[in-house]
């Protein structure tokens, strides 16, 4: 089993480091296919070790020790088990999957291998991510994320920066960079977090960690338990610091599949369920309602701003957000198992989205505005299909028992937040479920039924090659199915995770919770299909008004950390150059040098050259000298 | 009775006119005298010291102080006449070559 | 061999001498062959040296003034091994990416005089002859600066100077009061600094001591509020010298920390950590901003060194193994890296002959193998895991977590700092369309670029993800000297402070 655990972690980096080789040369279809070809590998062998994890148990191995310094001993060790195998099979799947179609998609870039290069190097990192047995090996995934979606993001760097009316993103290297410093900032967090376990348990590994949680004080405790759930808002994007997700979208849409709903995003709510012994801890109790809170609000804040966004990736990203509103929502509320289901459940539906939002811009010249779409439900017939059903997934459509992927996942949240009687969580959960689906099916409507808005440009949209159309099969299969695996995946991963039940009495209305939920989310889409299935209508009137400006501006988020932020810390930069550092201190320091020399200049004027005032300085000196040696010695004399 | 005071006295004195001798001279020749009689005054110095204390060092010292002053004007007085050739005049105040 | 360091030590001196009789042309050649010896000689060092012991190896002790206790007395433990090693690469690496035509024949014998002043200030463990060789090592690099610099060359040369210098003295009274206190003591003369190290100090004393020393590695390092001689001395020295500075004559001050203040002076060095961390805390934050605010690349890196220096500090006064040992590392990374970044400034340099940031711009399509190396180095620098620049980082700032968790918040922003202005300075050099024409024809590395930053990437992957072999040796010696530290102070407050490692790898 070892070999077949280095096998999925290495093949993805083998990968890499080929594409790498041709990173300078012209577009060589090899790399795609190699890289792809050892990512479908990782995915048999992740499935296999998905198979003996279920029916032996978990594989742990220590390739070898790295960092050694004093008692501190972190090694790279892997762990194969119910929580880090589910995530191996979802990022490999989808990572497969999402190479295929970059072979199509990305069939006319200059820069198609090194596009290649960084996508594996991405998978590698997360399955360090995923993998490790301690919290630094996690960090060395966390951090490996985050540089490859950097150069993803910034992947076609060549562009130039704009003014935010003009493009929100401002520029992909802009972007890239935003989301590397907001991450950081982030990461600072977990960094300490990972201090704090380290000086009070003495290690790093997870075992041995989790093992000596009881006999941690409170304050620890608490001050761990937010620490790394700072790591986590930065990677999952949770506000105050989510304004990197949406912009990331200036990267390939291969990478905002991948990356940016799939996987790496998702990496926040991995680390709170691979550290449930921590939040499940009494003392955090507030720290974990606070999470489910700030989830539950973000759900509802990114399903806001989606509601009238005009861009169709950042649609899907604010839908991202929201999602991973409702994982956290789970994972505080104490319902780790099914965070995680509907980590793996929205990863298929959400990059099937994306990867169906790709196929729309390769068929729109990259057009991106849905106002300027519609009707391409005739020419792009797969496509429609796939957005469709994955946004029927994403409502979480079904009923009595029969269903999308996120019929079972979403509503077990929503669910959760009941039994807990958190009604006003509940509540909440349930408005953005209405509203996901009414902001999905409108984006669908306008892109797909009504009228073509883009006849009067030379657009001639046409659908994806047949082989990234097939690539994308399984995604929408999984979109489809993944639920009625649900009760199937409990009993496997609640062996290592608090196994949730709900309450008697939320098990027999159950039913009538599901209907609630399902009456928002028809309601959603119906709504979207009156107001937008004949074609676009638009409302002067309602585009004006101050809420829909509020909620197109992303609040004013970004331009408000521009400002208080960006800009003065910029300003306050070039008055220490300027002003601290060259007229205080270095002038201080000069001018010390500066008086040392006008001294030396002032009394150069006593060097007359007259030998008669050389000796009278000196009959002086000597003077001073017997004076300043006879009171000396009688002070001394006094002393004694 | 004389006593070492009244010879340390007289040194101090001798000393003093030295000293302001060679502070007031302007004539090169006349420091030189000046810084005779300093000198001289440590010799005097020297010498009622040494007999006070019985002990032979001090005047032997004070030879030593004779030898070198008769060594010192000997130099000194050749430096002065190529001095005079060379500029004419021994006003210290006409030889500032050395100023700042 | 016994004298190894003897060797080691003497022959830069001795080829630097007979490089006077060889010809111009062939100068290069013989200044790499002599450096690549050197280098050689400092690894065969590092094979021979024996890592399960944590004291100091190689010694050589021969008295030269025995009068006053003044001896040649050299030798490596952990802690300088691979300072030394550094110093060798760092000048080899130096010699075959020079690209000046100007006196390279005195150029060369400069920087292998410097090599000599180097390599002694590691090995040495006599006062004096540290002194000397601390001393010494400004005189070539006043000259490199001052005969191959920029513009205000001679402004900048001076200032590097007269500051160092003036530091560098009250280092000296200050050794110079140790040895008198060591005199009176035990009643006999000696400068070695293991004697010193067995002298237990009045507590008075001690604090005078710690501040006279401070002093003088203070503004070598350069630790605000004296930092403002480097960027001059880096923006003015051609791109040899501002390597070298950065990579191994700013760590002659940390170490100095490491060899003096830390063993001789534990309890004052306890005592001190907090207004020596909040120095260190406004370096990092503060030069950290101005990096951000230049508009000269060389500039941004200068300061950076500082900023990073500044962690350093932090780990040296964590007062455990995990910090002591993260800083000695941080060190090496930070001299590879910088070394690395000064570098490739100086090769666009060499192209444009102008650093402005504004001048570029797209940089990363013209020159494709330029910008991987460059982002490469960019990751190292902001601690990126997998990097060198992580391990050193992280140990530094986990050791300092047990003096101060609200401290170690406040310099862990040299992540998020770090990150802020090497990216904005790689996104205002790389990235973006090509606006400048005059950048549209740029050659991409040559032969001999490419043969000096290579072997660095290497060794800033290799080191990333297998630091052991070379931390293992660091981690002995400053276990022993942990515990030497905890067995030496008198107060309470140090003892308690001052953690032993309780796992121990040293064979008795």
């Amino acid at each position: 089993m070892e070999n077949l655990l280095y096998i999925a972690l290495f093949s993805p980096l083998v990968g890499s480091l080929f594409a790498a080789l041709f990173a300078m040369s012209p577009k060589n279809i090899i790399t795609g296919i190699v890289t792809s070809a050892l990512l479908l590998i990782s995915f048999i062998a992740s499935a296999i070790l998905f198979e003996h994890v279920m029916t032996v148990g978990a594989v742990h191995v220590t390739m070898m020790d790295w960092i050694m310094a004093g008692d501190m001993l972190i090694p790279f060790g892997f762990l194969v088990d119910q929580i880090s195998v589910t995530m191996m099979v979802v990022v490999t799947l989808v990572s497969t999957v999402v190479h295929i179609y970059s072979i199509g998609y990305m069939d006319h870039d200059k820069s198609f291998n090194r596009f290649f290069s960084y996508l594996s190097a991405f998978v590698f990192s997360m399955m360090v991510l995923v993998m490790s047995d301690n919290f630094l090996g996690l960090f060395i995934g966390w951090e490996g994320v985050g540089v490859c979606s950097w150069l993803l993001i910034g992947f076609w760097y060549h562009k130039e920066d704009v003014s935010r009316d003009v493009n929100p993103s401002i520029s992909p290297s802009w972007a890239a960079n935003e989301a590397f410093i907001m991450n950081r900032i982030a990461d600072l967090g977990m960094l300490i977090g990972i201090f704090i376990l380290y000086w009070n348990t003495g290690s790093l590994q997870y075992d041995v960690v989790f093992a000596a949680l009881p006999n941690l004080s409170d304050g620890i405790l608490v001050a761990a338990a937010i620490a790394l759930f700072v790591g986590a808002m930065g990677k999952s994007a949770q506000f105050p610091l989510h304004t990197w997700l949406t912009d990331a979208m200036e990267g390939p849409t291969p990478v905002s599949a991948l990356i940016h709903a799939a996987t790496m995003v998702t990496a926040g709510v991995f680390l709170i369920i691979r550290a449930n012994p921590l939040y499940a801890m009494e003392a955090v109790e507030w720290v974990s309602y606070f999470i489910a809170s700030l989830g539950t609000f973000v759900a509802i804040f990114a399903a806001s701003m989606a509601l009238v966004c005009r861009d169709l990736k950042r649609i899907i990203a604010f839908s991202t957000l929201s999602q991973l509103g409702y994982m956290f929502a789970a994972a505080g509320l104490g319902a780790y198992w099914i965070a995680l289901f509907h980590l793996a459940a929205h990863a298929f539906f959400k990059a099937l989205l994306f990867l169906g939002a790709g196929n729309v811009m390769h068929a729109m010249n990259d057009e991106l505005d849905i106002f300027k779409m519609g009707g391409l439900k005739k020419v792009m017939r797969w496509t429609y299909l796939y957005m469709g059903l994955a946004s029927l997934a994403l409502s979480g459509i079904g009923i009595a028992g029969v269903g999308l992927a996120g019929y079972f996942s979403k509503d077990a949240i929503i669910e959760t937040a009941f039994n807990e009687q958190n009604y006003i969580l509940w509540i909440i959960l349930i408005v953005t479920a209405g509203m996901t689906a009414f902001y999905s099916f409108r984006q669908v409507f306008l892109t797909f039924h009504g009228s073509k808005r883009y006849a009067d440009t030379e657009i001639h949209p046409h659908d994806m090659y047949k082989y990234v159309l097939i690539a994308m099969s399984p995604l929408a299969i999984l979109a489809v199915i993944a639920g009625f695996f649900k009760g199937w995946f409990e009993e496997f991963v609640t062996v290592l995770l608090p196994a949730y039940k709900m309450s008697e009495e939320t098990h027999h209305i159950a039913w009538i919770l599901g209907l609630v939920v399902i009456a928002f989310a028809v309601g959603g889409i119906v709504l979207a299909y009156i107001k937008y299935n004949k074609g676009l209508k638009r409302n002067e009137e309602l585009e004006n008004s101050l809420v829909y400006r509020l909620l197109s501006n992303q609040y004013y988020i970004p331009q408000l950390y521009d400002k208080i932020f960006s800009k003065p810390y910029a300003a306050f930069s070039r008055f220490s150059w300027l002003t601290l550092d060259q007229k205080i201190v270095d002038a201080t320091v000069d001018g010390i040098g500066n008086m040392i020399k006008t001294g030396g200049d002032n009394t150069r004027k006593i060097q007359t050259g007259n030998l008669s005032d050389y000796l009278r300085w000196m009959a002086r000196g000597v003077v001073l000298l017997v004076i300043v040696a006879f009171i000396s010695h009688q002070l001394s004399q006094g002393a004694n | 009775m004389i006593g070492l005071s009244h010879y340390l006295v007289l040194s101090a004195i001798l000393f003093s006119i030295g000293l302001v001798g060679v502070l007031r001279r302007k004539n090169l020749l006349m420091l030189f005298f000046a810084t005779e009689i300093m000198l001289n005054a440590a010799n005097v110095a020297f010498a009622a010291i040494s007999y006070h204390y019985n002990d032979l060092s001090g005047q032997m010292f004070a030879f030593f102080v004779v030898a070198v002053a008769a060594s010192e004007i000997a130099v000194g007085l050749g430096l002065l006449v190529i001095l005079y050739k060379k500029y004419g005049t021994l006003d210290l105040d006409e030889f500032t070559v050395m100023r700042g | 061999m016994e004298n190894i360091l003897t060797v080691l030590l003497f022959f830069p001196l001795l080829a630097g001498l007979l490089g006077f009789a060889v010809h111009k042309d062939s100068i290069r050649t013989y200044g790499i062959a002599v450096a690549s010896i050197e280098f050689l000689l400092s690894l065969w060092l590092w094979i021979s040296f024996d890592m399960t012991h944590a004291g100091f190896q190689f010694i050589e002790n021969i008295p030269l003034i025995s009068d006053f206790g003044i001896s040649y007395y050299v030798g490596v433990d952990g802690i300088s091994l691979f300072i030394i090693i550094m110093a060798t690469l760092m000048t080899l690496i130096g010699i075959i990416a020079l690209n000046i035509e100007k006196d390279i024949k005195n150029l060369i014998i400069t920087l292998l005089f410097l090599e000599v002043a180097m390599i002694g200030v590691f090995v040495s463990l006599d006062a004096i002859l540290f002194y000397l060789f601390w001393e010494f090592s400004l005189v070539p690099m006043l000259y490199i600066i001052g005969a191959w610099g920029g513009e205000r060359r001679l402004y900048a040369a001076i200032k590097f100077f007269l500051y160092t210098f003036a530091g560098s003295l009250i280092m000296l009274i200050g050794m110079l009061y140790m040895a008198y206190a060591y005199h009176s003591i035990s009643g006999s003369w000696s400068f070695a600094i293991t004697d010193w190290y067995a002298l237990l100090l009045p507590l008075e004393v001690e604090k005078w001591l710690f501040w006279a020393f401070f002093l003088g590695f203070a503004i070598k390092v350069p630790m605000f509020p004296f930092h403002t001689w480097l960027p001059y001395a880096h923006g003015q020295a051609p791109t040899v010298g501002s390597v070298i500075l950065a990579a191994v004559l700013l760590k002659m001050g940390t170490y100095g920390f490491v060899r003096f203040s830390l063993p001789m002076f534990p309890d004052a060095s306890v005592m001190y950590i907090t207004p020596v961390a909040i120095l260190a805390i406004i370096m990092i934050i503060y030069t950290a901003m101005v990096a951000y605010a230049q508009e000269d690349m060389k500039q941004t890196i200068a300061y950076s060194s500082v900023s990073h220096m500044g962690v350093i500090i932090i780990g040296t006064f964590a007062m455990n193994a995990e910090g002591i040992t993260g800083s000695i590392f941080l060190m090496l990374s930070h001299g590879i890296v910088s070394g690395a970044l000064f570098l490739l400034v100086g090769s666009i340099y060499d192209r444009r002959h102008t650093k402005l940031m504004s001048e570029f711009g797209g940089l990363a399509s013209v020159m494709p193998k330029y910008a991987v190396i460059y982002g490469i180095m960019l990751m190292a620098s902001v601690g990126l895991p997998l990097t060198i620049g992580f391990v050193g980082e992280y140990l530094a700032l986990a050791g300092f977590y047990k003096i101060s968790p609200v401290m170690t918040l406040l310099a862990g922003t040299s992540i998020i700092l770090g990150a802020v202005y090497m990216l904005n300075l790689y996104k205002r050099t790389f990235f973006g369309p090509v606006t400048n024409d005059a950048n549209l024809k740029l050659e991409d590395l040559d032969g001999k670029e490419m043969a000096a930053l290579v072997p660095l990437v290497l060794i800033v992957i290799w080191l990333g993800v297998y630091p052991k072999p070379v931390l293992v040796p660091i981690d002995n010696t400053v276990k022993a000297l942990t515990s030497f530290m905890h067995e030496k102070a008198q107060t309470k407050e140090a003892k308690a402070t001052i953690l032993v490692s309780k796992t121990n790898r040293e064979k008795k």
